[in-house]
């Protein structure tokens, strides 16, 4: 059955799928329990996944992201035929092979080589193909002659490696992977996507779970985010990515609204002749609004309350931004940039922004420094006034701390 | 729907074959411990049963007297083709479970694999009753007639453990309601005793035992392979079609039942 959009061949037509799991909190599995209590009181039904619409084209490879209990699994299982909607349809072009667990049909008593035929053989491959790719399997896992032992003895490693070896040599038209790209070492991780690419180049369809966001946006050609069961939205991975990473962000924020991004003066003593002191320092947007973190590449600004006991002439306020690791990334004082705040007295505000954000992701210490006019006498010293972090829309977008404003250009 | 056995047979045996391989394979003795157990049950039934309880098994069908032995083995292998196919059955699909969970595939593919080790079972001891007979000088064409009454009797066994293995994943006391029963069912078969030892008993019980269809295959077994009698030709086709029309409804019962075994386990 070939299914159609828009001209592009259909591996997986989805089409309104929901699946509701009854919620067994008070299960009676004995029949004793079920002659003298009765049947279980009407268990509440629970949508694990809901009117969910995808169109999963043949030879792409495609992603699934979103929280734990968001539904992935549930989906990838109906695709795999393990689980039936309960409603809606799924159509599927060829054989499917699910990776749900690696190495799930092993019997720990057979060697390396008999779970080999065995696997092949619950993954519906004719016992002629098995023989086929058995060579290549063994070859692939990189287990030599321990593939005679009993997978009982095989390290856990070792298993995990066999396992993926055998499901990617089945020549599925689906492969259906549930969170097990990370298997293995650096190398086998390496030998593990060049497959699943030359899988892809040869036509078949890829559907992979996993929580590495970067790297489904460099392994898929479409995403879609599930959260509580819903489809949120589907298409271009970087897109996805940055809507999904967006409400992850918000969400946290909302949470915690306070996560180390407010920090209120303790009275703690402090260097300096205090004639200055700053009383709080915070993380706000461009209306003042407080916030949680900052993004990078958008504005944001570092916000202090100060309190002076007398008249201070232009005093300049300092601030270090350290990097979490340690490094000190930057210092930035008004005196520096050319702004001078004259006479100042009493309680006042002072914002720094920080235009465009150039800090990449990651968490960040600011540090408060405040001299006279001559920049020579220090009225105020907080360290470690305020920490926050920086996150990203665009998941991992660079290594380092800042991004440059840079251009390329071919001549 | 039968049609899926046959395209689905590789994964039949390939279950076989892991059952195979793994049954005795931390055991020094290996595969003779298939032998060892039901003789040295053999002996110890023959002993109490003949010597204290004096049971008098038939005459033999050649005439040279009896031998209570040769009759309780008879019994043995019929039965224990019943009972270990249905016990076996039972329990596949919960040790099955994890496997079930993570890969589609039909969920009676274990199940039929570990009946045909069981199958395989039986089959070394129909050799050793075999054996048995020709030492007994106790040899007629009837014996061919055992073939279709075992495979009668495996595909009764084997219809009924499909359903008990389904509704045994669903409520785990089945397994040992199965077990009492079983025993039951032991003594109310005629492998202990000949079936001429309840007639004039009690009328319930003597019913109960002539009732009981594990008793059909079992009198079917005296007859062609110790008294050398063939029964009926229609007690036969009877008894191998009985035995097909079980396992029909019990596989297409399974079928329907099994078809969210993902989530039942």
């Amino acid at each position: 059955m070939t299914i159609q959009r828009a001209g592009t061949s259909l591996a997986v037509d989805i089409q309104q799928v929901g699946k509701r799991f009854k919620r067994h909190t008070d299960r009676r599995n004995s029949i004793k329990e079920r002659l003298v209590r009765g049947r279980a009181r009407k268990p509440e039904d629970f949508w694990a996944v809901r009117d969910v619409s995808l169109q999963i084209p043949k030879g792409s490879v495609y992603g699934l992201i979103g929280h734990n209990g968001s539904g992935k699994s549930t989906l990838l299982k109906m695709i795999g035929g393990i689980y039936r909607p309960t409603e809606g349809s799924i159509a599927t072009d060829g054989r499917v092979a699910a990776l749900i667990e690696l190495g799930a049909g092993f019997h720990p008593d057979m060697t390396g080589r008999e779970n080999i035929n065995l696997n092949g053989s619950i993954l519906g491959l004719p016992r002629k193909d098995i023989q086929a790719v058995t060579e290549e399997i063994i070859e692939f896992s990189g287990l030599g002659d321990f593939i005679n032992d009993p997978v009982k003895h095989y390290s856990s490693g070792m298993y995990v490696r066999l396992g993926f070896s055998v499901a990617v040599h089945m020549k599925p038209d689906v492969l259906v992977v549930d969170e097990v790209l990370a298997v293995g070492d650096e190398e086998f991780q390496r030998k593990c996507f060049d497959h699943l690419y030359a899988l892809r180049r040869s036509g078949r369809t890829i559907i992979v779970v996993s929580h590495g966001l970067g790297q489904l946006e460099a392994l898929c050609d479409e995403i879609a985010w599930l959260e509580h069961g819903e489809l949120q939205t589907a298409g271009a991975p970087t897109e996805t990515i940055a809507a999904y990473l967006k409400r992850v962000n918000s969400d946290e924020a909302a949470r915690n609204p306070q996560i180390g991004a407010v920090r209120d003066d303790v009275g703690d003593p402090r260097a300096g002749d205090q004639s200055i002191r700053v009383r709080s320092a915070k993380i706000v947007d461009l209306d003042g609004q407080p916030m949680g973190h900052a993004e990078t590449g958008t504005t944001f600004q570092i916000s202090l309350e100060i309190t002076a006991r007398e008249s201070v002439l232009g005093p300049n306020v300092r601030i270090a931004l350290q990097h979490e690791s340690g490094p000190l990334v930057t210092m930035v004082s008004n005196h520096r940039v050319g702004t001078d705040f004259g006479i100042v007295e009493g309680e006042f505000t002072i914002d720094v922004a920080l235009v465009g954000n150039p800090l990449l992701p990651g968490r960040y210490r600011v540090h408060v420094d405040v001299f006279d006019f001559s920049g020579s006498k220090l009225l105020d010293s907080w360290n470690d006034a305020v920490e926050f972090p920086v996150r990203s829309q665009s998941g991992e977008i660079g290594q380092g701390f800042v991004q440059l404003p840079v251009e390329f250009r071919l001549s | 729907m039968l049609t899926d056995l046959y395209t689905r047979r590789a994964l039949i045996f390939a279950f076989a074959n892991r059952d195979f391989a793994t049954r005795y394979r931390s055991s020094i003795l290996g595969w003779s411990w298939s032998l060892i157990q039901p003789l040295a049950t053999l002996v110890i039934f023959a002993a109490v049963f003949s010597l204290v309880f004096r049971i008098k098994a038939p005459e033999l069908g050649n005439g040279g007297g009896s031998s209570y032995a040769a009759f309780l083995f008879t019994g043995l292998v019929t039965w224990n083709l019943f009972s270990g196919l249905l016990t076996l059955s039972m329990t596949q699909l919960k040790s099955s479970g994890e496997l079930l969970k993570k890969v589609q595939f039909p969920a009676w593919a274990p199940v039929l694999g570990a009946s045909i080790v069981q199958m395989i079972q039986v089959l070394l001891e129909l050799g050793v009753l075999v054996i048995m007979f020709l030492f007994l000088r106790n040899i007629s064409w009837t014996w061919s007639l055992a073939l279709p009454i075992l495979v009668g009797m495996a595909l009764f066994a084997q219809g009924v453990g499909l359903v008990l293995s389904i509704i045994n994943a669903r409520f785990g006391d089945v397994m040992y309601i199965v077990a009492v029963v079983l025993g039951a069912l032991y003594f109310l078969t005629p492998v202990l005793y000949p079936i001429s030892m309840v007639d004039g008993q009690n009328e319930l019980l003597s019913w109960v035992v002539k009732l009981n269809p594990v008793s059909w295959y079992v009198e079917g077994m005296h007859d062609a392979m110790y008294s050398l009698v063939a029964p009926p030709a229609l007690v036969v086709v009877g008894l191998l079609i009985g035995g097909f029309l079980t396992f029909w409804a019990g596989f297409a019962i399974f079928n329907r039942w099994s078809e969210d075994i993902g989530e039942m386990l």
